[in-house]
């Protein structure tokens, strides 16, 4: 068997959210360093604060029912983290915790900036430390402080502010390792002999370019490798209007469905050489490498006479 | 409740643990699952009404992978199919239902996770609550590691006593993992599940046909799922009040166990789950050694399913527990009760 094959994977993406009423006046109050909890129907106050009571499912979205909590609070758990990881509030060692600030009934999850774990206990007294640079995010608090004054009276504030945030962008990155698995690690390493290579089911002898790995229709291993084309028929195909982003093609430009000789399943690829406006269904073409490619670039005509429908028809 | 029907467990398989199947692609860690699980009723997947998969693209980062993983189905010409973004309990759960509607008389249910690809701690905080949580990038272990110290807080556990947990998990000495390195204090190594690959299936029928394919068919007398508030700080960290709802509604406290298999994928929360599931000593709990032991992301809940059935299909267990769990500490709980016909 051949090496496995690997490559990295970022999956980076701006998770952008809109707020709700409740969720925009904490986010907002936190940019204007004031911490707002809700009151529920028992007169319990919820910090962070919900939509919904979290018990009776109640709707709490009355702005009457903001309550300001202060910024100082008891630990009511808490976790050592010695190795902080990307994204996380602290990159030096810290302590998770959750904390209830004065005033509230329920719990905020954040960091704690503390020496170490023998200077954390459940109980110990925090405050808020403020980030510098606030913008109506959870990461307004920079984190939580140890603290041993004076509870702190909070203003009383309603929960109505200037220039409320009314959205979260959110970056989120997750980084893996792809391996494409055994049948698609053969197919490209076959590609960079410039072979397309298929795998063939051992029931129905189906053969599929490129390959998974399984039969969906026999749901069983293909195993037989069989190398196809490398000429092939278009089966169909659309027209590209719009330009992709990090993409040097000239619009327009044809993308279709090609069905390479002895293959019975179409791959998809651009076509070339020829006007947009000139491709057609049972056009034959054939791969063009470029320098350096581990892929066919594109496909072009090779000049031979359509295909007729009935060859194909079965593979659209 | 009665069940509308009797539904049973008829067969199961799986991968057992993979640290890490990077030459096989989801569907080919999957296939051979599926296959074995057929085999064991004689089944072929057009005799099966109904499929029902568990799985999440984020654990390996690829996109729409639980349609691929349908190629090993054989779905094509077009099955009755459903996908669930969970553990496979979840999907168990749904073909239950469906099989009581009438609709099926024979289910087949898949899970599977390659965690190996990507860091399953980091992947996990984006099913956090994404305007609070989540931009902390709060990781699986840490949260654990919250609720192990208000267990702790409490008294109802020590380091030792996890380390017990964990040591007899994996059948070790209890002495070298209370020496292992902390993750997330409390949490050492050894508290905290393993990350690793795997895939798992079970066939579900009714009735007769349930005798037909199964010597001892493991009957679910009843299964029930709940789910607690998504704000940490709003739960009781030390209790799982959805479970015990749980396993009440599914006749879990209708009479003893002798079986328990519990999907607690750290040690800490076995603790919470033996507490809210009333299992006393007497109870064999995870024989199969539980998610300590193995714990592919997806599948490693119908796997607790799986193993509580299999128990009752050879004859070791007659009244069985399994449970399984979604979201942070122990956010959602699902509990089965499954039985064998008298011998
Ligand atoms: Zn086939």
């Amino acid at each position: 068997m051949p090496e496995v094959l690997k490559a990295p994977l970022v999956v980076e993406f701006p998770f952008t959210r809109s707020l709700g009423p409740v969720q925009s006046a904490f986010l907002t109050g936190l940019r204007e360093r004031v911490v707002l909890g809700v009151k529920t129907g028992d007169g319990r106050v919820l910090v962070p604060p919900v939509e919904y009571d979290p018990v009776t499912a109640e709707e709490i979205r009355d702005l009457g029912s903001f309550v300001e909590v202060a910024p100082t609070g008891t630990v009511t758990t808490w976790a050592w983290n010695h190795a902080p990881r990307r994204g996380q509030p602290l990159s030096t060692p810290f302590a998770w915790v959750l904390v209830r600030l004065d005033g509230a009934d329920t719990a905020l999850l954040h960091a704690l900036d503390a020496p170490g774990p023998d200077a954390v206990h459940t109980g110990m007294r925090v405050r808020i430390r403020w980030a510098d640079e606030r913008t109506g995010a959870i990461t307004d608090i920079a984190c939580f402080e140890p603290y041993d004054g004076d509870r702190a009276e909070p203003a009383g504030h309603t929960g109505e502010f200037e220039n409320p945030v009314t959205g979260i962008v959110a970056p989120a990155r997750l980084d893996y390792t792809y391996t494409p698995g055994r049948a698609q690690s053969a197919y490209i390493h076959a590609l960079g002999d410039r072979r397309i290579v298929g795998e063939r089911c051992p029931s129905c002898r189906k053969v599929y370019v490129p390959p998974r790995g399984a039969c969906p229709t026999c749901g069983l291993a293909t195993s037989e490798q069989v190398e196809v084309g490398p000429r092939g028929t278009v089966t169909t195909f659309c027209i590209v209007n719009i330009k992709a982003k990090n993409l040097d093609i000239e619009v327009p430009y044809v993308y279709a469905h090609i069905a390479l000789d002895g293959a019975d399943l179409a791959l998809h690829g651009r076509i070339g050489g020829i006007p947009y406006d000139r491709v057609r269904m049972g056009l034959r073409v054939e791969p063009v490498w470029t320098e350096g490619s581990r892929h066919p670039d594109h496909y072009r005509p090779t000049g031979e006479p359509d295909a007729d429908y009935e060859t194909y028809k079965e593979l659209l | 409740m009665q069940p509308l029907r009797d539904v049973a467990v008829v067969a199961f398989a799986h991968t057992g643990h993979l640290r890490t199947a990077d030459e096989l692609s989801e569907v080919e860690m999957l296939m051979p699952v599926l296959h074995e699980v057929l085999d064991r009723t004689g089944l072929k997947t057009a005799d099966i009404d109904f499929t029902c998969s568990g799985s999440c693209d984020y654990l390996a980062g690829r996109a729409f992978s639980f349609t691929l993983a349908l190629d090993g189905v054989g779905a094509w010409p077009p099955i009755s199919e459903s996908h669930v973004e969970m553990d496979g309990a979840w999907a168990l759960y749904e073909a239950w239902t469906k099989i009581l509607t009438g609709d099926a008389d024979t289910a087949l249910v898949y899970s599977y996770g390659k965690s190996s690809p990507g860091s399953v701690r980091d992947v996990l905080t984006r099913q956090l609550d994404p305007y609070y949580v989540a931009p902390l990038w709060p990781d699986s272990v840490a949260l654990a590691a919250l609720q192990a110290q208000a267990l702790i807080d409490t008294g109802a556990t020590d380091e030792p006593a996890l380390a017990a947990v964990a040591a007899r998990s994996r059948n070790s000495e209890t002495n070298t993992a209370a020496q292992q390195d902390y993750v997330v204090r409390p949490l050492r190594t050894g508290d905290c599940p393993p990350v690793g690959d795997g895939a798992a299936a079970v066939v579900l029928a009714a009735g007769d046909r349930a005798r037909d394919l199964c010597a001892r068919p493991a009957w679910i007398r009843g299964i029930d799922h709940r789910i607690e508030a998504h704000g940490l700080g709003v739960r009781d960290l030390t209790d799982s009040p959805s479970a015990r709802l749980a396993a009440e509604k599914a006749g879990a406290f209708e009479r003893p166990v002798d079986t328990a298999e519990l999907h607690a994928p750290f040690s800490s929360q076995e603790v919470v789950l033996r507490k809210a599931l009333r299992l006393d000593d007497d109870v064999r709990i995870n024989p199969s050694g539980g998610a300590l032991a193995a714990n592919p992301v997806m599948a490693a809940g119908l796997i607790r399913i799986g193993e509580a059935a299999a128990r009752i299909h050879r004859g070791e267990s007659d009244r069985a527990l399994a449970h399984a769990t979604s979201g942070p500490c122990l956010q959602q709980n699902l509990v089965a009760v499954l039985e064998g016909d008298p011998r």
